[in-house]
């Protein structure tokens, strides 16, 4: 196999220069890209082109990043019908190029995780330390205090309790049942042993019936009048996240954020500074419109095993048929529809807002999100018929 | 153009498979590199009919391993028959065979029901082609198993012994993306999206499928499904929608779109009450000729 060696290092380049822009590409994905070459003609563009993109592409999400990356490997000598020289020959400046990309980004990356800590410090509690429960009074007391009364000395004590919560809630989510005696499948495998000497099957042997998993999507309001609660319910997402296998999370204020991978990891503090890039928090609130975006760019997500949590107050500056009108479109496609508003825990209040009164129809369950008891008892609505 | 690619590409158009070049790339490097091929798109651009067309371009068989919720290895690789070993047993019930003969008698080949993926691994001669339709439906675990048999086309049967391929199978996994696949599993694969057909693509696909349908009709039809799917509906309808109904309108004799005869057979097109309703109201306020007029 003589693969050009040059080629190879043609390859090598590319496939960086894909990771550099988030594309997953393994070293056996770009030794695959090697042999596409030789089985395509590599005079014609599109061709090359159709092969390295069924090679190194692994979504169709990443067709614009790798349609960029592409364009520009051929940009320097690559002209029409060049070729693969163009290919090879444009491997050094390409190179180039990426560090000093990548070296600003960095900078910039740094800059923007300094303006997050600023504002999240307070709040953080050492995340890799295990889990302790307080003495049951101060639990207690905490557990029924509202989320924004919290002075900054107990947000630790609160965090902790925030995981707790959202590790006991993951597991009554997933548990799956028992085997028992009676019930489940007939494991006739293992009867079909049992029973070999006996000539016929006189004793069964059961197998407990695997419970179909359910599936979490959380949509969480970030915007400036959530401010005093999104903190902690920042937590409490980035706890389920991690706890809890079959979870997607999404931020919004005016428009949509994907935020599962950003909260993927060990330390709460890193996920905050992977957010906090893409912060969009503040301004105001078009939930029906950040639905509306959810359901066309995401609905695949949701299916009828999957329940959605929504955190919003339902101070909506958008329109509220379109809010409606995408909560009737997410309601028919999930199992449960669960809106957590924090605003419910002040006896006060009333879901008066225009956006509240559209939406509350279509929900299975409205309840309160305004301190740790709250999120405690949601798990008795997490749950599918 | 590389010879095998347009070879390929002649062998799709003449197995009737209206294709590009995309796909006949994807099919030839899948075929060249020996790795599985993972196609995506919406739900009926003709992502199975690849595999299909593959099997018969390549004159082997087709092993289709339908995915769906609960899907798991006895249904997919092996299980054992057990109404025929219940009955071998009462039959050498009087026999003075001992107990490991009759284990041994049960647990071999002819008692062994061999489900697809087995199929295409023990298969002589040429490699079939493997069809994981559905692949997104089938739950999690049942894709980590997944991995583990196209990593290294062997099965290990505790009473019988290891299995494995001589010549993999070409595997083709399709997923309409209800869930996200792992990484793992894409890693592993060649990718290949497939979109709705252009227009021109989606004109030769119906003049192709439907003789009946005339160059005009046709034409109409395709813009007709060009703007429809640009509409924001709860299903967008893919080509087998537009094979319906261009079936409907040529049973039909009609020889033009007008707007009596769209309303009539909208239901091809869409299946949803709401959709219909709103291309209803699409139709009432724009016409007919916001529909099929010349697009730029």
């Amino acid at each position: 196999m003589g693969a050009p060696r040059n080629l190879t290092r043609a390859m090598l380049a590319f496939g960086a220069m894909l990771r550099a822009s988030g594309l997953p590409v393994t070293t056996s994905a770009v030794m695959d890209a090697v042999r596409a070459l030789e089985a395509v003609d590599v005079m014609d563009r599109a061709e090359v082109y159709l092969g390295l993109r069924t090679v190194l592409m692994s979504r169709m999400e990443e067709q614009p990043a790798f349609d960029r990356c592409f364009e520009a490997f051929w940009r320097f000598h690559a002209e029409e019908g060049e070729g693969l020289d163009g290919l090879v020959a444009a491997v050094q400046p390409v190179r180039q190029e990426e560090e000093l990309d990548s070296g600003a980004i960095e900078a910039a990356r740094e800059k923007q995780a300094q303006v997050a800590l600023d504002d999240w410090d307070q709040g953080e509690a050492a995340d890799d330390e295990p889990l302790e429960v307080p003495g049951l009074s101060d639990r207690e007391a905490l557990m029924e205090q509202d989320f924004s009364t919290f002075p900054a000395e107990q947000l630790d004590e609160v965090a902790r309790l925030t995981v707790q919560i959202a590790r006991r809630l993951a597991r009554r989510v997933s548990r799956r049942r028992k085997p028992t005696r009676r019930g489940g499948v007939i494991d006739l495998r293992r009867s079909m042993r049992a029973n070999l000497m006996k000539g016929e099957i006189i004793e069964l042997r059961r197998r407990a019936r695997r419970r179909r998993k359910v599936r979490l999507v959380l949509l969480c309001d970030v915007s400036g009048s959530m401010d005093l609660y999104s903190r902690f319910l920042l937590q409490f997402l980035y706890a389920l996240q991690n706890v809890f296998r079959r979870v997607e999370t999404f931020t919004f204020a005016t428009r949509l954020t994907r935020v599962s991978d950003l909260l993927r990891g060990p330390s709460y503090k890193g996920a905050l500074r992977r957010l906090t890039e893409v912060r969009d928090w503040s301004g105001g609130t078009r939930i029906g419109e950040s639905i509306r975006e959810f359901n066309q760019t995401w609905g695949r997500l949701v299916d009828r095993r999957t329940i959605v949590l929504l955190l919003s107050d339902g101070w909506d500056t958008g329109e509220p048929d379109v809010l409606a009108e995408e909560m009737l479109t997410l309601k028919r496609r999930a199992a449960r529809v669960v809106w957590l508003n924090p605003l419910l825990g002040n006896p006060s209040y009333e879901p008066l807002t225009r956006g509240m009164a559209a939406a509350l129809p279509l929900v299975d369950h409205f309840a309160a999100a305004h301190n740790l008891a709250s999120l405690r008892d949601l798990a008795a609505h997490l749950r599918v018929r | 153009m590389r010879a095998e690619i347009r070879k390929i590409h002649e062998m799709m158009e003449s197995a009737d498979y209206v294709t590009d070049p995309a796909i006949a790339t994807s099919v030839h490097l899948a075929m060249t590199l020996k790795k599985p091929l993972l196609i995506e798109g919406h739900a009926g651009v003709g992502k199975t009919e690849v595999a299909k067309v593959m099997a018969r371009m390549l004159g082997t068989a087709l092993i289709r391993l339908q995915c769906y919720e609960g899907l798991d290895a006895a249904q997919a690789l092996y299980e054992w028959n057990y109404p025929k070993q219940l009955l071998h047993i009462k039959l050498e019930e009087n026999t003075p065979h001992t107990m490991s003969e009759k284990e041994a008698a049960i647990f071999s080949p002819p008692f062994l029901i061999r489900r697809p993926l087995l199929q295409a691994i023990s298969a002589t001669g040429a490699p079939p082609v493997l069809l994981i339709d559905e692949i997104d439906r089938a739950d999690e675990e049942f894709e980590a198993f997944l991995l583990e048999v196209l990593s290294d086309f062997q099965v290990t049967i505790p009473e019988i012994g290891t299995i494995k391929a001589t010549q993999p199978p070409y595997v083709i996994l399709t997923s309409n993306r209800v869930r996200e696949l792992s990484d793992a599993l894409r890693r592993r694969c060649l990718y290949l999206w497939i979109d709705f057909p252009g227009f021109d693509k989606e004109v030769r696909i119906v003049t192709r499928k439907v003789p009946g349908v005339n160059e005009r009709l046709a034409r109409e039809i395709s813009r007709f499904m060009e703007t429809v799917r640009t509409i924001r509906l709860a299903k967008v309808p893919g080509v087998a929608e537009t094979l319906d109904w261009a079936q409907a309108l040529s049973s039909l004799h009609a020889d033009h779109l007008d707007e009596e005869l769209v309303t009539e057979t909208l239901g091809c097109v869409v299946k949803d009450a709401d959709d219909v309703k709103r291309l209803k109201r699409e139709l009432a306020t724009g016409g007919i000729g916001r529909f099929v007029a010349a697009q730029s």
